[in-house]
């Protein structure tokens, strides 16, 4: 019998007052803080008298510590952080500066490099970081104000006073697998704040019950994702530059997919070895239901030039994320009564150039100053909040996600109108045909299979399970072990499924049980059953979840919730 | 009752690990956590003083990282904390730590000093028991439990193959404690604030260098445990090569 996360009834909770909130320690809620803090600092300098206090403000980040949770490619836009932290080059975590770039277009052999790298795509100025890293750094410059960041807590509900967002309730600890309290049971807290700011991430879990709560999504396009699996290698030096860039498109997707591949070089920790980061991102619009995103990575690292490059070379880490790709039109509005929605969270990310985190430390450092607005006039209002929808639409945010505002539609219909539209976007600032293209919601491109061929057809061979090498390529588990995921074992599972019966009976016969394949950490899997009508039974392995989300995103019934397990569980993205 | 908690940070374990230059210890770039029995013996602290009153310390030795464990123990409830703060500090073997420890302590008593049985990384499981040693107490190892009596403690040891060992013995004591022997609490969000402002004391390391000497203890290498294959044919009469593989799987390989 599966037991699901909720919190626990008719305790009494501990209450904390707060002024601000943070929810999520990444890039945008540390900038958030960062920039709050350095707000406070300056007026308590020019008013002595009318000091404001930081003692109140919070940071909560779910991970054990600072950073584990966080995975990107990563390339840095330094954009923002120059406006945060004047001459923060010399003391953040920069791998190496973009020196080198190229794309190109796979076939299944062969490759094709574009003549010339299209402008969103030119990286130069740019940095290679671990993004673990430059956020653990990121949070100990917080730290340094005074602000407190609880790490190893999750939010794991709103609290509201009416219509107004008065707080957040922090994850229940010392729950078994029954949902009952263990001997060391600790009650969430509720923390009382002025101003709850959610940086959650893609598909955060309380910005799902915040959207859907308000209907906040009605007038924009559903979101759309893509879900990022990254491998991280050591390979021998001279195979790649520390600061050199690829991306390819094409194979092994088809032209109906929407996605493509990252490589980036960065020094080694000694001098014969380079880092490797490497990942492919596929669009969760893909039709086959039996599509596999880890085996999309294995494949593609089967192509002559990446195993090539990667040969002789060692895995050491492993990890999933997805990315909102649904661009300007996607986005929710990002304040009101209580609380803002910051960088991935709200979807400040450009699908064109493949970067969010400089939109997300911009969207903290803007939720920053109407935070600080707020706090000085004791007024945490929709009135006073409101400004940061201002501030956002009238900053570079804006100007950069509005040139893109439409790339991702224009690909739905595959690659070759994605290229069309694309052309046609480039000069049009972003136009093309209309001003709003729609989006449908990813999931709704899964088809049955009943409708698919049998044999998997052009999509052969990303279908179900790879079976990896040991060398090159590796099956989910051995990926899965480089992740470094630890979870209490002893809780109930986190991955929320509204109506098991509907895995049982319909999605194993309609759709063939996806969930086994689009999450990237076997957490899903279908049991043999005899009592049930198709002789298979949903079960899980809450346990072995990095917290991608891909879930939630992408089941065809949307009975998926992914709400934080124990706060401290999860991956842990060392170097990242 | 006034307990001294040694706690040490260790890899994560499952952490990835990778030798360093030298061959002789791992590369820094991992997680870290509190070394495991470490923590149990900091709950029992906790759980003693919740008990009998008094004051709980927590004591560690290393880099600035190792700072970590201590906030962590001041979260869940420790009163201070003491940091032999240095990087050298890690390359010390368990008689020199102890060393370091007693010189760091010397100016106070405790009525109960705990440490885990061992740590997850070197896995000496001297340091408690030299430090007894070192600071002229008795020492009790692998404990379950503990006792207050009318003269002292009373403990339970754990013994091999399922059999406990209860020992009565007079404070101050120096007892290594047992993974297992309570349940670990959660911090809890005022336990961390409330941590911010709870004494650490820092000690350098040139103010307990006198009291420590050259290591006796040295690895030489560190490896991976090496796979080796060998076939050898055994010859002669069936009884004969029976007598011979029974001998070989008993002396030799010792899986008999």
């Amino acid at each position: 019998m599966l037991v699901f996360r909720k919190p626990i009834e008719g305790v009494e909770r501990p209450q904390m007052p707060a002024d601000v909130v943070i929810v999520g320690g990444g890039p945008a809620g540390m900038a958030c803080a960062l920039r709050l803090a350095q707000l406070i600092d300056a007026h308590n300098a020019a008013h002595p008298d009318a000091r404001l206090s930081k003692e109140n403000i919070y940071v909560l980040e779910k991970a054990r510590e600072i950073g584990q949770h966080c995975l990107s490619g990563a390339l840095l836009d330094p954009r923002s952080m120059r406006e945060l932290l004047p001459g923060f080059e010399k003391e953040a975590p920069l791998d190496a500066e973009v020196t080198k770039e190229a794309v190109y277009f796979f076939t299944e052999k062969s490759k094709f490099k574009l003549p010339i790298t299209p402008p969103f795509l030119r990286d130069h100025g740019n940095y290679v970081i671990s993004l673990n890293r430059f956020v653990k750094w990121l949070g100990s410059k917080v730290e340094e104000t005074g602000i407190t960041i609880f790490t190893g807590f999750a939010g794991s509900e709103l609290l509201y006073e009416g219509d107004r967002v008065s707080g957040v309730r922090t994850d229940d600890k010392g729950i078994d697998k029954e949902g009952q309290p263990k001997s060391n049971f600790e009650p969430g807290y509720d923390l009382q704040a002025k101003v709850v700011i959610l940086a959650e991430g893609p598909r955060g879990s309380l910005t799902k019950q915040l959207v859907s709560k308000f209907d906040l999504a009605k007038n924009a396009n559903p979101q759309t994702y893509g879900v990022g699996i990254k491998e991280l290698w050591e390979v021998p030096a001279g195979r790649i530059a520390a600061g050199e860039v690829i991306y390819t498109m094409g194979w092994p997707l088809t032209t109906k997919e929407y996605g493509g591949a990252w490589i980036y070089g960065s020094p080694g920790t000694g001098p014969k070895d380079n880092i490797v980061s490497l990942g492919f991102v596929t669009g969760l619009d893909y039709a086959d239901p039996r599509l596999d995103p880890q085996r999309v990575l294995q494949q593609f690292k089967r192509h002559p030039f990446v195993a090539k490059l990667l040969e002789g070379g060692k895995m050491i880490r492993y990890g999933a994320k997805s990315m909102p790709y649904g661009g300007w039109w996607a986005i929710p509005p990002v304040a009101g009564d209580g609380w803002m929605i910051l960088g991935d969270s709200a979807g400040f990310l450009n699908s064109a150039r493949l970067k969010g985190i400089h939109l997300a430390i911009k969207s903290g450092m803007l939720a920053a100053e109407t935070a600080f607005d707020a706090l000085i006039k004791n007024d945490p209002s929709a009135a006073t909040l409101s400004a940061f929808q201002k501030k956002v639409e009238s900053s570079w945010i804006k100007e950069e996600l509005w040139k893109v505002r439409n790339l991702h539609q224009g690909f739905e219909h595959g690659m070759y109108a994605g290229m069309f539209h694309t052309g046609l976007q480039m000069i049009t600032g972003g136009r093309g045909l209309r001003n709003r293209y729609p989006a449908k919601a990813g999931y709704e491109h899964m088809r049955k299979l009943a409708d698919l061929p049998a044999d998997g057809g052009a999509e052969a061979h990303l279908l179900g399970p790879a079976k990896g090498d040991g060398k090159l390529t590796f099956d989910k588990l051995t990926d899965l072990y480089h992740s470094g995921t630890k979870h209490e074992e002893d809780q109930p599972s986190h991955l929320v499924i509204h109506d098991t019966d509907v895995c049982n009976t319909r999605c194993v016969k309609e759709f063939g049980s996806p969930c086994q394949n689009f999450c990237p950490a076997n957490v899903y899997e279908m049991v043999d059953d005899a009592s049930q009508p198709n002789g298979k039974r949903i079960s899980l392995n809450p346990s072995n979840c990095v917290h991608c989300k891909t879930c939630d995103i992408a089941d065809p019934y949307q009975i998926i919730t992914w709400v934080p397990p124990e706060g401290g569980g999860g991956p842990n993205y060392d170097g990242m | 009752m006034k307990i001294l908690v040694c706690m040490k940070q260790v890899p994560q374990k499952d952490a990835p690990l990778k030798l360093n230059e030298s061959g002789a210890w791992i590369r820094e770039d991992v997680s870290y956590e509190v070394n495991e029995p470490d923590a149990f013996a900091l709950e029992e602290a906790l759980r003693q003083r919740e008990k009998h009153k008094g004051e709980v310390v927590v004591i560690t030795s290393g880099p600035a990282r190792a700072q970590q464990v201590l906030r962590e123990a001041l979260a869940k409830g420790a009163d201070r904390a003491i940091h032999l703060e240095d990087p050298k500090f890690v390359s010390l073997d368990a008689f020199n730590t102890a060393k370091a420890f007693a010189a760091a302590i010397k100016d106070e008593t405790f009525d109960l000093i705990f440490t885990g049985l061992q740590s997850d990384d070197y896995g000496y499981a001297q340091t408690g028991v030299i430090l007894a040693e070192l600071l002229g107490l008795p020492h009790a190892t692998i404990i379950m439990q503990i006792e207050k009596t009318d003269s002292g403690i009373r403990v339970k040891r754990e013994l091999e193959a399922g059999y406990f060992q209860f020992v009565d013995m007079p404070t101050p004591a120096v007892l290594t404690i047992q993974s297992g022997i309570n349940k670990l609490r959660y911090a809890t969000l005022i336990g961390i604030k409330q941590a911010k402002n709870k004494p650490l004391r820092k000690v350098t390391l040139a103010e307990v260098q006198p009291a420590i000497g050259e290591n006796l203890q040295k690895i030489e290498r560190l490896y991976v445990p090496e796979k080796t294959k060998k076939t050898e044919h055994i010859e002669g009469p069936p009884a004969e090569i029976a007598k011979k593989l029974v001998d070989k799987l008993r002396n030799e390989l010792r899986v008999l």
